[in-house]
């Protein structure tokens, strides 16, 4: 069914609707709100009364709180009003009604639709969701009247390149770039739709496209993603690090692309600096008569924090004094954040910290003792003494 | 072309949502009765076309119709049909549509069923109402239009967040939202109330059960995203003091304030300042929540959607909404003034001193979720707020309130002594005495004997105000069963969360195959991670066996699972029950056979939730009570007939 059709209809439907209520309004429900107010006063005197049968008040605070009710509502019937309740037909809006509701409902549509635009270039998918294959053919058809559709040619490479059809795709993309080789992200999809026909290989002219791309569009997330494939391709990974962390401040926070990149780069990291696991040993003394004044569920906290920067512990383990053996091993697997692991820092500080609490914040009763700056990459062993 | 129908009904859902303020309006003013009293139809029109815009993106979701840009961004053809139907509320634009759904839902749901209400007083109320309603409808059209279509149609959609792929985000934004829209209606009664300079029997008797029933959605609403957090993130906690989570407590302690102070207005007359600053300040805090998620401005997984234009939209809304409507109070304050004078100690006393720590409670998460984001905005540097805040400042807020809590409800109205209140709760109070020493003994930990304290506190003294009802042959009325039922709930869950916060263990560890760990009395054994395929993921699920005096009671099976777009995602496996859960996620590979995996044992951690169960049931039995009910006044009104 067309579409004019059905949002005549729907206006129609909605028009029926009012003039049908303009012509029989609904009838008062015969509640006057004196009425109203005179029966819950009724209905708190019952409860009152309720109230006092079960000893839960007194009479003397039954006499109160009936007379509080009395005036409470002489105080309520004194404000209120008595209003003409009839219903009766209304005509005199009818016509502005049937003639605003439509003006406005289309007219608001209008200005908010995107729907023309994507008509005029891709009438053929009114009725989507289509296969693949039905969206193919239905551009397909639109280009026969419409050959110089740049944006449906690019449409049609996509599907094409969706069905597998490398070959018609590349042609497809072809015919959108001659027609507007000023589109970034047509460069970037005919480029790539290259490089997968070329068995993932980037050499000639998908490079050039993804230039293009990138002179037209600096900031491009997708052009700069190919471009640091483009790297790699060519060993040049620093190259590809900053191409790609340029085309994360392009990626809103959160998005899958922006998931999958940070995937990409840490992989890329971890390719060029193979992790060596490295241990921080601490050996922690801790005085009889402090032990002595501390309950066994009290915690130790032995933790590993950067000499400089944010105070936030990189590794830490949290043992109960009635656990503790003496000695604590700090590696990778009690880093705080997997993606800051203890051996990817340098210069460190120790702590050792006594807790009531466990908490993270250091508390009023907590002792705590530090060591020196001790480097991670030598697996030093840490001797603290809490006393 | 159903999607641009989708569109146009969403269009036509403002136009009578407009219609639903200006009709009435014009009635009123006019003093035309039968134009008032179309404000029903109009919201009924509203609602339908509200409800086709909401089915046809739904369908949208289930066809895998990717030309609309928010099906491409948050569903694709692997999805499972159920999750596809729950993508609709996944993300920013359908959530708002659903948000227009329910307050429609809701309008109608009042336009039905309140039968007592003078059909004057219900037009002001459904004027307020779809004012509100063409707020957020404006809001979806203008900025977060969820039928947009897309130029270039992608073959596959991108996916909804693996998060929110589970049975708990089915339920908990709906129930949440049931909670945060409800809170429209008793602010849209007390509205009503201002304009018409009637701060009347009728509004307070009729908004209280509203107030009930969308405090209770809001506390299931909490309580589900709680549990959800819980299961799902994988970090085994319950409550992080995120500031989306605020944005959803803040409505919580409010609403709590008011339906007590509602409780007060509507048996004694008192509290009317009270009560219609609290139905003020719930909605707009509902509103300043939705402002909190949508517009961006917090950093937390809640943040799905950033956009400060959005959130502009919001704020311009909610300086409109709260600044017009403290207008209104200042306006009328006059009519508020009570005569109804009660003594220092006396049940009003109680349920106000109450509502003052409620509401402090309140601003103190206010300040520790709005502060550091003040702080950003002016340049001033940046400052964590987080659980050491909270624990310091709301807990020993609350503290006196819990303990108050259960006093008020011996207390009588008005005036009560000393003497006789401490006459009633002696018997309680040595049956506590000797219960705490016991507990004394055989408690340890000073936080949870604490918590054992508050928890024998608040159930003893539920209990005997029941068994004083009983033996009085009283009544026992759904809000009295509701309210003992709430208050026991608080205690449930006060002790779960202290308990398992204090006396749950939580290892990182190493596992080799069949190596045992010992953890609170339980061996745990690695057996192995095997790989596997699913409809829209693959991974890891690794086998992990529990015994308990060497039998085994459980095999766990935690999962990795890493999603078609390449997101990954830690499936918890959880042994659950009433006195612990043992909750097992799965970590790194580690060289060989090896795998990091997270170990939790939690004592009474289902108490939390159950306790917040009780809270929500509570409310709705008190929403049904037969006062409530039309039937009721009719009777009142007899019995008087038959007196007089």
């Amino acid at each position: 069914m067309n579409m004019m059709i059905l949002i005549g209809l729907m206006l129609s439907l909605s028009l029926a609707w009012v003039v049908w209520f303009l012509k029989n309004p609904l009838a008062d429900n015969d509640i006057d709100l004196r009425q109203s107010n005179i029966g819950l006063g009724k209905q708190r005197k019952a409860e009152l009364q309720r109230d006092l049968e079960q000893d839960l008040i007194d009479q003397e605070q039954f006499d109160l709180a009936l007379e509080e009710i009395s005036s409470t509502l002489a105080i309520e019937l004194n404000q209120s009003t008595t209003t003409v309740r009839e219903s009766k037909p209304i005509s005199a809006l009818t016509w502005l009604i049937v003639i605003m509701l439509p003006i406005f409902s289309i007219g608001v549509y209008q200005s908010l639709s995107t729907y023309s635009s994507t008509v005029n270039t891709t009438t053929a998918l009114e009725s989507a969701p289509l296969s693949l294959e039905q969206s193919a053919e239905k551009i397909k058809q639109h280009l026969v009247d419409n050959p110089s559709d740049a944006q449906a040619w690019k449409m049609l490479g996509l599907s094409y390149f969706e069905l597998n059809k490398i070959d018609e795709s590349l042609q497809a993309y072809e015919k959108a770039y001659q027609l507007n080789p000023k589109d970034a992200r047509l460069l970037v999809e005919y480029a790539s739709t290259m490089i997968s026909a070329n068995d993932d290989q980037f050499t000639g002219r998908p490079v050039e496209l993804i230039k293009q791309a990138l002179e037209i569009e600096p900031n491009a997330p997708d052009a700069l993603y190919l471009a640091g494939l483009f790297a790699v391709s060519m060993q040049d990974f620093n190259l590809a690090k900053g191409l790609w962390n340029k085309a994360l401040a392009g990626l809103p926070e959160g998005s899958v692309d922006r998931q999958a990149l940070l995937s990409i780069l840490a992989e890329l990291e971890r390719e060029q600096n193979p992790k060596i696991s490295h241990t921080v040993t601490v050996n922690v003394a801790i005085a009889d008569e402090i032990l002595a004044k501390r309950s066994n569920e009290d915690f130790l906290m032995v933790y590993v924090k950067s000499a400089v920067g944010r105070p936030m512990p990189i590794a830490i383990e949290k043992i109960k004094i009635k656990d503790f053996s003496g000695q604590v091993s700090l590696s990778d697997m009690n880093s705080v954040m997997p993606t800051k692991l203890l051996s990817e820092h340098d210069q460190v500080l120790v702590v050792a910290r006594l807790s009531r609490t466990g908490g993270a914040m250091k508390q009023a009763d907590d002792l705590q003792v530090v060591s020196d700056i001790v480097s991670v990459p030598s697996n030093p062993t840490v001797n603290l003494t809490l006393d | 072309m159903i999607i641009e129908i989708g569109h146009f009904a969403l269009v036509l859902a403002l136009a009578f949502a407009c219609l639903q303020v200006i009709l009435p309006t014009v009635g009123l003013l006019k003093g035309s009765f039968s134009l008032a009293q179309l404000s029903r139809p109009m919201l009924w029109a509203q609602f339908f076309w509200t409800v086709v815009a909401f089915a046809i993106l739904m369908n949208a979701f289930v066809v895998d119709d990717f030309s609309v840009k928010y099906v491409a961004n948050n569903s694709n053809t692997e999805l499972p049909t159920m999750f596809k139907m729950s993508a609709v509320w996944g993300a920013h634009e359908g959530s708002l549509l659903l948000w227009a759904l329910i307050l429609s839902g809701w309008s109608v749901a009042v336009s039905i069923l309140s039968r007592r209400i003078p059909s004057e007083v219900l037009n002001h109320i459904l004027i307020i109402l779809g004012l509100i309603s063409v707020g957020f409808l404006l809001f979806l059209l203008l900025t977060s239009n969820p039928f947009e279509r897309l130029d270039v149609i992608p073959a596959q959609g991108r996916e909804l967040n693996p998060l929110l792929q589970d049975f708990g985000l089915i339920i908990h934004p709906p129930m949440l939202y049931m909670g945060y829209v409800g809170l429209a209606i008793p602010f849209a009664f007390v509205l009503s109330s201002l304009i018409r300079g009637q701060l009347d029997s009728t509004w307070l008797r009729w908004s209280r059960p509203w107030t009930l029933v969308a405090w209770s959605f809001l506390t299931f609403g909490i309580v589900l995203g709680s549990w959800w957090a819980y299961y799902e993130l994988g970090w085994g906690g319950w409550w992080f003091w995120d500031p989306v989570e605020n944005a959803s407590f803040m409505p919580w302690l409010v609403a709590t304030a008011l339906v007590h102070s509602l409780s007060v207005s509507e048996k004694r007359g008192a509290f009317k300042h009270w009560t219609v600053l609290l139905a003020i300040a719930g909605f707009s805090l509902s509103l300043l929540g939705t402002f909190l998620v949508r517009s961006g401005i917090l950093t937390s997984v809640h943040s799905f959607a950033a956009d400060p234009e959005r959130g502009l939209f919001i704020l311009i809304f909610l300086i409109l909404v709260i600044g017009s409507s403290l207008v209104l109070y200042a306006w009328r304050a006059s009519l508020m003034k009570s005569q109804n004078a009660f003594a220092w100690w006396s049940k009003e006393s109680g349920l106000l001193i109450n509502n003052i720590l409620l509401v402090a409670a309140m601003l103190s998460v206010f300040l520790g979720t709005l502060y550091p984001l003040l702080l950003d905005s002016l340049g001033l540097g940046k400052i964590s707020v987080g659980a050491p805040y909270f624990d310091a400042v709301f807990v020993p807020i609350m503290i006196p309130a819990v303990l108050v809590m259960v006093i008020a409800p011996f207390l009588r109205w008005k005036k009560d002594t000393l003497i006789r209140s401490s006459s009633v709760l002696k018997p309680v109070w040595f049956v506590i005495a000797i219960l705490f020493a016991v507990s004394f003994w055989l408690v340890d930990n000073q936080a949870v004997l604490f918590a054992v304290f508050l928890f024998i506190w608040i159930t003893l003294h539920s209990l005997s105000l029941l068994i004083n009802r009983l033996r009085q042959k009283g009544n026992m009325s759904l809000s009295f069963i509701g309210m003992i039922m709430a208050h026991i709930g608080i205690a449930v869950f006060l002790l779960g969360a202290t308990v398992t916060t204090q006396l749950g263990v939580e290892k990182d560890i190493k596992m080799e195959i069949d190596q045992p760990i010992d953890i609170k009395g339980y061996t745990f054994k690695f057996k192995g991670v095997n790989s596997f395929t699913h409809q829209n993921y693959q991974g890891h699920k690794g086998e992990v066996e529990v015994y308990f005096e060497n039998e085994l009671i459980t095999s766990l099976k935690p999962e990795k699972r890493q999603y078609v777009t390449g997101m990954p995602m830690t499936e918890a496996a959880i042994d659950p029950s009433l006195t612990r859960d043992i909750y097992v996620a799965l970590g790194e590979s580690l060289e060989g056979d090896a795998w990091s995996l997270r170990i939790y044992y939690k004592p009474l951690i289902r108490w939390i939730w159950l306790g917040g169960l009780f809270i929500s049931i509570g409310a709705l039995l008190a929403a049904f009570d037969r006062r409530y009910r039309p039937s009721s006044q009719r009777a009142a009104v007899n019995r008087e007939r038959v007196k007089s």
